[in-house]
């Protein structure tokens, strides 16, 4: 009991701290936050569309593939590109999403490190350079959102990365799987 | 001898036109006596009047020199009465430094103090509620007199005023000095030395004028503030300025969002100017490629029946009325020729866009740019010891750059979701239509 209200304390204690922080860098922090639950939903979707949609789809379409043996080898190449385009739509598409988001994030970064630094230049014009606790404020907002803008494209980067390979896999393997001679 | 004689004669001859000119030696002679007759007659007189005179000044003299004894012996009794009062000055010092004693260190340590203190309450807020405090303080500061015990004594009731002053959060009827210049006397709660409130909101207290200002700029959290006032609890949370309005001075000197966006400048007109052209295209455009993949939908459903208010179906209706699944290959080519045609439109607009947002940074680096130029030509022309003036100028050309990325950021956002949503449709009409259109001939069940 007293080690789950210490625990339920300490939880209570990093929210805070959390919140501290995205005080510290300011409004871009949340705009941040919220590109960063966006592309990570966008990662889990990709993953269970992977693993749980995609499959049945492919599964589908070979069977209707194997019931169109008799017919022209014109006609299977036209189905075949079309299923093919299909595919890569499904697959691809989201991807593009987040693509751009990952190149959003330093671009989200230079913004808060350029307003943190109007910020610094203010309090500097205001009460001249013997006041450095009041130039602090403003040196998190322009650490802080650089720093975070840079952890979540380099871990996009790599999500990425890797969603974009399992994509190109599952694409080659349908396009094995329609075969026509 | 002749000769000698001409020449005297020559010589001689205008000495005698002179003459003639003036007077002759006889009346010259009788003048010269005349005025001799009256010299000598002059001289006896003025000799008579100094033999008269002489008697009167000797008795000048001698009443000067008893005047010039007389000031002597006043000089001498002087200088004796000067020395004794010095020596009963000396003495008297002597007396007064035996009788303060230890109190001349206690003196000069009150007015040191109290000059400390008048400092520290120079812009404390309780200054309006005790208005002669301060000049009370600072008399005793300057003056060289001793202090009298009342002095003394009103100097640490003053400190202990301010001391339980200071712990108190009161409400007293106070002068305040409204936005529109006018003094009214109004309630204000007073926390301490921190902050006072009045009916607007937090007060402001300006050393310079003595007096409570409603600053037009509130800090956030005054909504507590009245509702403790409207309540009235006992224990409520309540803001304060911990800096002692410090913090709420520079709080109205902070540039507003507006005064920011004008520092931008032209440069950072022209960018928010391609901002708004640039959600503007992209609104266009969303609406435009939303409304042909609806048409697109409604035709993917109904592939026998091309209809012409779609690219697909326009694409579709290529082929004419009957088309044969065996003449599939003269059909593809067919359908090639109409999807050149339809895929510029739905990519219209695109390019525009990424340009849009590759301009908006670059511009906002130049505003910035320009703006550090003008800052440093300014600093360099008026020798800038102040590094203020170069901090505003910088922090206001800094603001073009975040304006470029503020307009930057969306519009590449839009950008990606345009152009994913295009590439959807071209794809679909590129790499799709003729295998949708075979799959509908044949009658197969279709699948996407």
């Amino acid at each position: 009991m007293t080690d789950l209200h210490a625990y339920w304390l300490r939880l209570v204690d990093s929210g805070h701290a959390l919140l501290d922080l995205m005080a510290a860098g300011g409004m871009v922090m949340w705009a941040l936050a919220g590109l960063c639950v966006i592309y990570w939903t966008l990662v889990f979707e990709r993953l269970w569309f992977m693993h749980r949609i995609f499959p049945r789809w492919v599964e589908a379409h070979r069977q209707a593939w194997e019931q169109f043996d008799h017919l022209s080898g014109t006609w299977q190449r036209s189905v075949r590109t079309a299923w093919l385009a299909q595919a890569q739509h499904r697959l691809g598409g989201p991807l593009r999403l987040g693509k751009t988001l990952v190149a959003l994030y330093p671009l989200l970064g230079l913004l808060g490190t350029v307003s943190g630094m109007i910020a610094v230049f203010d309090v500097l014009a205001m009460s001249g350079t013997g006041n450095p606790r009041g130039m602090a404020a403003g040196v998190w907002q322009a650490t802080l959102p650089t720093m975070a803008g840079m952890v979540l494209a380099i871990t996009g980067l790599f999500s990425l990365a890797r969603l974009e390979r399992s994509a190109r896999l599952a694409l080659e393997q349908l396009a094995d799987q329609l075969r026509h001679d | 001898m002749i000769r000698r004689l001409a020449f005297v004669l020559a010589l001689s001859l205008p000495v005698f036109a002179l003459a003639a000119n003036t007077l002759s030696p006889d009346q010259l002679l009788e003048r010269i006596r005349s005025e001799r007759a009256a010299e000598v007659s002059a001289m006896a007189e003025r000799e008579k009047a100094f033999l008269a005179g002489r008697g009167e000044q000797a008795r000048l003299l001698a009443a000067a020199r008893a005047e010039l004894n007389a000031q002597k012996a006043e000089a001498e009794r002087l200088k004796v009465e000067f020395d004794r009062q010095a020596a009963q000055l000396a003495e008297q010092e002597k007396q007064l430094a035996q009788r303060v004693g230890s109190f001349g260190e206690l003196f000069a340590v009150v007015r040191q103090s109290a000059g400390d203190v008048a400092g520290h309450w120079q812009d404390s807020l309780l200054n309006v509620q005790y208005p002669e405090r301060l000049a009370r303080l600072k008399a005793l500061a300057e003056s060289r007199a001793l202090p009298s015990s009342e002095d003394l004594e009103g100097y640490w009731m003053a400190l202990l005023e301010d001391l339980a002053a200071s712990g108190r959060v009161e409400r007293v009827e106070l002068p305040v000095v409204g936005g529109d210049g006018r003094q009214v006397t109004q309630p204000v709660l007073r926390v301490g030395t921190f902050s006072a409130f009045g009916e607007g909101g937090f007060l402001r207290y300006d050393a310079d004028s003595g007096e409570l200002l409603a600053p037009p700029r509130q800090p956030a959290g005054d909504s507590l503030v009245k509702s403790y006032l409207q309540s009235g609890d006992a224990l409520a949370a309540l803001p304060i300025d911990p800096s002692r309005g410090s913090l709420l001075a520079q709080l109205q000197r902070e540039p507003g969002l507006w005064d920011r966006v004008q520092h931008g400048g032209l440069v950072g007109w022209v960018i928010l100017g391609l901002g708004v052209l640039g959600l503007c295209l992209a609104a266009w455009r969303m609406i435009y490629l939303s409304g042909v993949s609806r048409s697109i939908k409604v035709q993917l459903q109904d592939l026998g029946t091309p209809r012409d208010d779609n690219p697909l179906g326009r694409v579709i209706g290529v082929l004419g009325p009957k088309p044969q699944l065996a003449d599939l290959e003269t059909l593809e080519l067919k359908l090639d020729e109409a999807i050149l045609q339809e895929t510029p439109p739905l990519e219209r607009g695109q390019g525009l866009l990424k340009l849009f947002s590759a301009v908006a940074p670059l511009l906002g680096l130049l505003g910035t740019v320009t703006g550090m130029i003008v800052t440093f030509q300014a600093i360099t022309q008026s020798g800038g010891g102040d590094s203020r003036l170069m901090a505003d100028g910088i922090s206001q050309a800094l603001v073009t750059t975040v304006q470029g990325l503020v307009v930057a950021i969306p519009l590449l956002f839009l950008h990606a979701l345009l152009a994913s949503r295009s590439k959807a449709l071209v794809q679909l009409l590129e790499q799709q239509s003729a295998g949708l259109v075979a799959l509908h001939l044949s009658g197969a069940p279709r699948r996407d």
